[in-house]
């Protein structure tokens, strides 16, 4: 587009050029008249209120002499350069028409200065003023008199006749009188002014000007009348001009000069045919400005046509020409363009059409200038350069994807010139919808209103502009009008959506080579950078953005401005697709990471140069957290070097430190990082530094196990597992729902702990303080952790805190404050790959007491404190076997709510009977001590036993069921108890005594004498632990579970290890049962084993003990008492007994032989006493086994024997003497014990010899006569009764005899356990089973020595 | 005559910058990131446009028709002239030249358009390589050095 051939008319620099460009401007502009809005004086507080007010009369209609009706724009300006004014001959758009000065004052001094600014103005820009306006703003509110306003409509009437005959009388003057006609309506305007005097205040005699008082608060109700009123008068003015020039005679017209011509033609022929069409082109094309201007905008675009034609080789007027024709093809083909902001008061050409508020190009400057305002009025600012301010709308990447992606749309629809035209509102409809949806759409203008041949459409408008530039390219000195006809066109073809056209416009003003301050330079730069991104060309925009930013601090701008370049990096993120949010440029990953970095890096030094370290530091973080991935190690670490340099600043200042700090308050940690607020209002979303120190794992813990909340009412019992393959769908949901919902509990006021995992990537120490949790739901106290990282190192990191409510808790993530900067690191914001969900929920229960536990236990004394966080704690014991100590457990209640439930409960691998014994203690006890208060302490006490089975069967398995071996083997082994020995008992299968129970079930064998023996079925398995030669190791967990306060439901468990040793101590190998001398006792002969290393002293009897060395074996008899026979057993047969019987059926002997048991084991009393160490136990015999021999002994005969030798009892022990041949009467009365006559009793007297080797000689023929039945049979002996026998025996030689007096039965036995039964188990009947006879005798047996 | 080519992808994330000149230094680079950049609103604005003419133009055979993969000079600045070209997989391909080096000053349109297609047939070889995840950044010293071959052989 540039011309090749630029600057060839060009002079030298240093002429009259226009060095203002105002890229403000529009092409409607051109049709405008151009008003300054100016405050002086005071400054007004409603300044910017009034400014909006005047701005809104910018078109007003006025009914000229011919009845036709105008449309006049108006352009207001808040300041103009007096330079540009020198081009208003060339573009008569340019000159300065009128003046509004809004004034304050509070005295007369002030008003004085005021009105002599004014005037002073006016003689400024004097060459084309027209008329002015002054509002003065006084103290007193009631300044205005109201007979002014009609003595101005007055005015008005008498002016316009005034005018039109003046337009008459001077039709001929010439144009170098310009000036003096300019200044005519100025004087009579001020002839005309009635200056307001009040009582106070005059105004200066030289201010001559129509001025209006108000007082500084009113209403000021007229004041667009007072502006449409200038605007009248101007426009009579403009009027009274257009026809002057209309009726000049062309041929006479003098030549219009630019202000840079003036040199051009000295000493040209200014009569030359060429010169005349030069002049007379410039006329017309003057005229069609005054045209355009004076509201007749289909007039204008012939003459424009006409001056082109006559112009063909005057370029830089030719290009005007062009551009005017543009403009005026563009106003009438875009008459959105002339309409800005909503306006109340004018009728634009469709009158009937609603008003429109069409905010796209006149919105622009209007807006732009009221932020101008704004930004010259907020104190920070002094400069009065527009800064293009976006609004923080568009900064947020969604609206501003949205206006490219419609703009986009646009483009697609237009595809040709001719569619653009109708398409165009609706694509504007589409393209500003997301800032005013509910506009109304403007009908397009009629076709038939427009049709004009020389009506441009939208191409031939950007090609005539296109050449117009060109044009414009060859003269150095019009640079700027052609910098702003570029923009101007490029606005243009915003309007008509052609992207492409607009661009290349813009393009071009980067060419243009124009002196321009630096900022103007800048200011170039924003609205290029502005209308790029109207036609979505967001990096162009940011790209222009980031040079007018680097422009603001560059080293040859004389006074670099900070802030100003910070804001505009700033509003460059768009045109890089940044988002200030860092969460949605790590989600999204747009853009060009190099330049992104680069773009960042160059805000931060902007905000620490413009001194707000903590905004510095904000996007130190951004960056940091953003461009991670794509920062090398060596880059992460100079940025986090920086960052900590930077945060170190803001500490200091104090009004960053506020904003950094104050969050720290907050104890729940939810304010976190706070945004910062900029002076715009706009936003800084926090930035959290997630990767520093990054995190790798991340999961609630359970409360420790001595702290773990459990159900008190145990859950009922899962059911069988039952496979279906339908899936509900709602369990699936619920499935879903829950997920991060921790199974576990926590507990309220009780410090719960989350683990982490963190890597510091940074190649050096870092210190990460006041690490918290960040959590949502219930009130939570996070207590704040310091840790020091070494570099590439993961650290687990435990972080604490307490609930301190009742209710879901969620923990959301956790906040750190590292490198100087506090960060909040969501779960959900986490960086990728580490998948977490977005938060943990976790249930807090009310609070439940905790306890410690201390351990005493007695004898020894060995303490143990378990404190409740340490439950490995083990209290270890050792005891012999039957020894016993108590043990006691000290609960102390170390939290202040009182322990209301207590439950104790014992876990070992001992069966529930055993450990009941080893350990006994009442639970009445332990409720009696509840509750217990917070910080008081209660004991339990537990005795502890050690409970063995003594009956030492030296082995294992089947074969140590039979002791009752012994009995035969018995004399041989005597002195040599060898238990080892009876492994070579013959096995069960050989033996008689299970064939007794070879009806039974078979797995009953193996245990079933002892276990009926002992009461419990299930000693199987510990009965090998239980052996007593061994030492046992007994684990027991002793589980205190404990509740109270609100959270009853749940309680908390301790768990006590008390590892019990027991040692053996003595154990019974093998035993008998011997009768003793008297009937009604026996002696149970032991084989007691000192097991110990230790001499024992064992006491068998009150009287009676004996020492043992250590692993030595004594035998000891111990007199007892013979059973009952009708006693009771001391415990009743209980239920597991009765059940045992009924699969023991048959075994008849069981019963009897347990209540033998029974009675051996409650009337023995074992007692042993090591000698070294002190220490005293029992031993029992429980679970003794008796053969039935043995029980014949041990149960008290069913029949009470009474012998008499003549007539003399015998005593037990007793010898008779007697001699030989003696006739000894002896006599046996027999009574029945038991509740039930005795059938067939044999009562038998046999007399014997006992050779005391062990032979008894039964053959006596020859040495005892007897005379009398020595064998009686009883049919029957009724209960208590007594049967006698009596029978003489003569003993024929001297020598020892013994009589052996019996008593047996045939069938009685069988009957005899039913008989003892019946008394307590009457149902119990037991069908004999063949049992063999049984046999009383008289014990001992009488032993008579014969003499001779 | 080329200072700069990019291989940019069609989400416009750079898949590769290459560029010969005095130095490669991180401005440097950082430079011709800023350029080509810049470049890319005009490419997706033409882009965009052809499209639209393409069904405009009544003809599906001129859109089925081998639509004119280079697009030709994007932008100017003073000192260098950007020219874009986009395949059928809208991956763009972007050369710079200078406009101040006596070479780059005056160079033909078809200059640029047969260096272009030379690239893009470069760019398809390095897309051959199964190890290449497309959308990825291009990595292959090979490429590079033939890029590197183009701009400067093809003065």
């Amino acid at each position: 587009m540039r011309s090749s051939v630029s600057y060839i008319l060009s002079h030298a620099p240093g002429e009259s050029v226009m060095s203002h460009p105002d890229y403000s401007q529009h092409a409607q502009h051109h049709a405008c008249l151009l008003v300054l809005v100016k405050g002086i004086g005071g400054m007004l507080k409603n300044f910017n209120k009034l400014w909006e007010r005047i701005q809104r009369v910018n078109n007003i209609k006025v009914t000229d002499s011919t009845g036709q009706v105008r449309d006049i724009w108006v352009r207001y300006v808040r300041d103009y350069p007096v330079e540009n004014n020198d081009w208003g001959d060339f573009q008569t758009h340019r000159r300065l028409l009128g003046l509004i000065t809004l004034s304050k004052f509070t005295n007369q001094v002030e008003l004085n200065e005021v009105c002599r600014v004014h005037e002073s103005l006016k003689v400024k820009y004097s060459n084309t003023l027209y008329d002015s306006r002054a509002f003065m703003f006084g103290p007193v509110s009631n300044m205005k008199k109201p007979e002014q306003e009609p003595e101005t409509y007055s005015y008005f009437e008498e002016e316009r006749p005034l005018r039109e005959g003046m337009d008459d009388i001077a039709p001929s003057e010439q144009a170098d009188s310009l000036s003096s006609l300019d200044s005519f309506p100025q004087s009579t305007s001020s002839n005309s002014s009635y200056p307001l005097q009040e009582e106070h205040f005059t105004t200066p005699s030289n201010f001559k000007t129509h001025a209006m008082f108000y007082g500084e608060n009113d209403p000021v109700p007229d004041l667009e009348q007072n502006v449409a009123d200038l605007i009248n008068s101007l426009f009579w003015v403009v009027e009274s001009k257009r026809l002057e020039r209309s009726k000049e005679k062309l041929e006479k017209v003098s030549l219009l000069l630019a202000p840079f011509e003036k040199k051009d033609f000295v000493g040209l022929d200014m009569e030359s045919r060429n010169n005349k069409k030069r002049c007379m082109g410039r006329v017309t094309k003057n005229l069609a400005d005054l045209t355009l201007q004076a509201g007749l905008v289909a007039d204008s675009l012939s003459l424009y046509n006409s001056s082109t034609e006559l112009l063909k080789t005057d370029w830089l007027w030719l290009a005007a020409a062009k551009e005017g024709l543009c403009t005026a093809s563009a106003i009438l083909l875009y008459p959105n363009l002339r309409n800005p902001t909503p306006l109340h008061r004018n009728a634009s050409l469709q009158e009937n059409s609603p008003n429109k508020a069409k905010q796209l190009s006149l919105f622009q400057p209007n807006s732009d200038s009221l932020r101008r305002l704004k930004l010259t009025s907020s104190p920070l600012r002094t400069s009065k350069t527009s800064s293009p301010v976006n609004p923080p709308s568009e900064l947020t990447p969604t609206s501003s994807d949205s206006v490219e992606t419609s703009s986009r749309q646009s483009e697609t629809d237009n595809a040709d010139s001719e569619s653009l035209a109708s398409s165009s509102d609706i694509e504007y409809q589409s393209h500003k919808s997301f800032l005013a949806p509910d506009l109304p759409s403007i009908p397009r203008q009629p076709p038939s209103q427009i049709t004009n041949q020389f009506l441009l459409n939208g191409e031939e408008i950007a090609e005539r502009y296109r050449e117009a530039i060109m044009d414009y390219s060859k003269y150095k000195n019009a640079g700027v009008i052609e910098t702003e006809a570029c923009f101007k066109a490029a606005r243009i073809a915003v309007e008509q959506t052609n992207s492409l056209h607009a661009s290349s416009f813009l393009q071009n003003v980067i060419f243009i080579n124009l002196t321009l301050s630096e900022q103007e330079k800048i200011q170039r730069f924003e609205t290029l950078a502005e209308l790029y991104k109207e036609i979505g060309f967001h990096r162009k925009a940011g790209f222009c953005q980031r040079l007018a930013a680097t422009r603001q601090v560059s080293p040859n701008n004389p006074s670099p401005d900070w802030q100003k370049c910070y804001y505009l990096m700033l509003h460059s993120f768009p045109g890089y697709k940044l988002s200030l949010d860092p969460n949605y440029v790590i989600q999204h990953q747009v853009g060009w990471p190099a330049l992104q970095i680069q773009l960042l890096q160059e805000l931060v030094v902007a905000a620490r140069r413009m001194g707000h370290p903590a905004l510095a530091t904000r996007h130190m973080t951004f960056l940091l957290q953003t461009m991670w991935p794509h920062l090398s190690r060596q880059e992460h670490r100079e940025l986090a070097i920086q960052l900590q340099a930077l945060s170190a600043q803001c500490e200091g200042g104090p009004v960053p430190l506020v904003l950094e700090t104050g969050e720290a308050l907050s104890a729940q940690c939810e304010g976190g990082p706070v945004p910062l607020v900029l002076e715009t209002g706009e936003v800084i979303p926090p930035a959290n530094l997630t990767h520093v120190p990054h995190c790798s794992w991340f999961n609630a813990r359970p409360l420790p196990p001595a702290r773990a909340p459990h159900l008190r009412q145990a859950k009922p019992a899962h059911g069988p597992f039952i496979f279906t393959p339908i899936h509900f769908g709602s369990l699936e949901r619920n499935a879903k729902k829950d997920e991060g919902k921790m199974e576990y509990l926590w507990v309220e006021d009780d410090i719960c702990e989350v683990q982490m995992k963190l890597t510091n990537p940074l190649p050096f120490e870092l210190k990460v303080s006041n690490m918290r949790l960040l959590t949502s739901g219930v009130v939570f106290e996070s207590i704040p952790e310091t840790i020091i990282l070494p570099p590439d190192s993961p650290t687990t990191v435990n972080l604490h805190g307490t609930p301190k409510e009742v209710g879901e808790l969620q923990i959301l993530g956790y906040s750190t404050h590292t490198l100087g900067v506090k960060s909040n690191c969501r779960l959900k914001n986490m960086p990728t790959p580490h998948k977490f969900p977005a938060s943990y929920t976790i249930e807090v229960i009310p609070s439940l007491p905790t306890i410690t536990i201390e351990t005493i236990v007695a004898p020894s004394g060995n303490a143990s404190v378990t404190s409740m966080e340490n439950v490995g704690s083990t209290t270890n014991i050792s005891l012999f076997n039957g020894e016993s100590t108590d043990c006691s457990i000290k609960i102390t209640n170390t939290s202040n709510v009182p322990i209301e439930h207590l439950e104790l409960a014992i876990q070992s691998n001992m069966d529930s009977q055993l450990q009941s014994k080893v350990f006994q203690y009442s639970n009445e006890d332990i409720q009696a001590l509840l509750p217990i208060p917070p910080n008081e302490t209660a004991t339990i006490a537990i005795k502890l036993y050690g409970e063995a089975d003594f009956l030492d069967l030296g082995g294992v398995g089947v074969e140590n069921l039979f002791p009752l071996s012994l009995n035969s083997n018995y004399p041989s082994r005597v002195g040599s108890p060898v238990p080892n020995a009876q492994t070579s008992l013959p096995t069960q299968s050989s033996n008689p005594q299970t064939s007794l129970s070879s009806g039974l079930i078979p797995n009953r064998t193996s245990g079933s004498f002892r276990s009926t023996n002992s009461h419990t079925t299930s000693w199987s398995a510990p009965i090998s632990v239980m052996s007593p030669s061994r030492g046992r190791q007994i684990e027991t967990q002793l589980v205190i579970r404990y509740s109270g306060g609100e959270g009853e439901m749940h309680c908390r468990q301790s768990t006590l290890q008390i590892n019990l040793e027991l040692l053996p101590s003595v154990s019974i190998t093998h035993w008998d049962v011997l009768p003793a001398e008297i009937p009604s006792q026996l002696y149970l002969v032991l084989d007691v084993t000192n097991l110990t290393s230790e001499e024992m002293d064992f006491h068998y009897a009150p009287s009676k003990h004996i020492l043992i060395e250590s692993k030595e074996s004594c035998r000891v008899p111990v007199p007892l008492d013979r059973c009952p026979f009708s006693t009771t057993p001391s415990k009743p047969l209980d239920e597991d007994l009765i059940e045992s019987k009924s699969t023991n059926t048959g075994t008849s002997t069981n019963s009897l032989e347990l209540m033998c048991s029974e009675h051996i084991t409650n009337n023995i009393s074992l007692r042993w006493h090591l000698m070294q160490s002190d220490i005293t136990g029992r031993a029992s015999v429980k679970g003794i086994t008796l053969s039935q021999a043995m029980m014949d002994i041990v149960r008290m005969s069913p029949l009470n024997w009474e012998v008499s030798v003549n007539s003399q009892c015998i005593k037990p022990q007793e010898e008779y003497n007697c001699s030989a041949g003696e006739c000894l009467s002896l006599g046996v009365a027999v009574w029945n014990h038991l509740s039930r006559p005795l059938h067939k009793l044999c009562l038998s007297v046999q007399f014997y010899q006992d050779y005391n080797n062990g032979v008894l000689s039964y053959k006596l023929d020859n040495r005892v006569a007897t005379a009398g039945n020595n064998k009686v049979v009883l049919s029957t002996l009724p209960e208590s009764a007594k049967a006698y026998h009596e029978c003489t025996v003569v003993f024929l030689t001297p020598g020892e005899y013994k009589i052996d007096i019996q008593c047996s039965t045939t069938e009685p036995v069988l009957d005899e356990i039913p008989l003892i039964k019946e008394t307590e188990h009457p149902s119990i009947i037991q069908p004999c089973a063949g049992e063999v006879s049984h046999i009383w005798r008289f014990i001992p047996p009488v032993a008579i020595s014969v003499t001779d | 005559m080329a200072v700069c080519v990019a291989v940019i992808g069609k989400d416009n994330s750079p898949l590769y910058i290459g560029g010969i000149g005095n130095d490669t230094s991180t401005d440097n680079e950082l430079s011709r990131q800023w350029l080509v950049h810049t470049a890319l609103d005009a490419l997706e604005e033409r882009l965009a446009s052809t499209n639209t003419n393409n069904s405009g133009a009544n003809a599906n055979a001129a859109r089925t028709d081998l639509r004119d993969l280079y697009l030709g000079l994007l932008y100017s600045t003073d000192t260098h002239k950007i020219y874009g070209y986009v395949t059928n997989t809208r991956i763009k391909l972007v050369l710079v030249t200078s406009s101040t080096s006596p070479s780059g000053s005056n160079i033909r349109d078809a200059e640029v358009r047969t260096a272009l297609r030379r690239l893009h047939a470069l760019y398809a070889d390095a897309i051959c390589n199964p190890f290449h995840l497309p959308g990825d950044q291009i990595t292959s010293q090979k490429f590079d050095k033939q890029v590197k071959n183009i701009m400067l052989n093809n003065v």
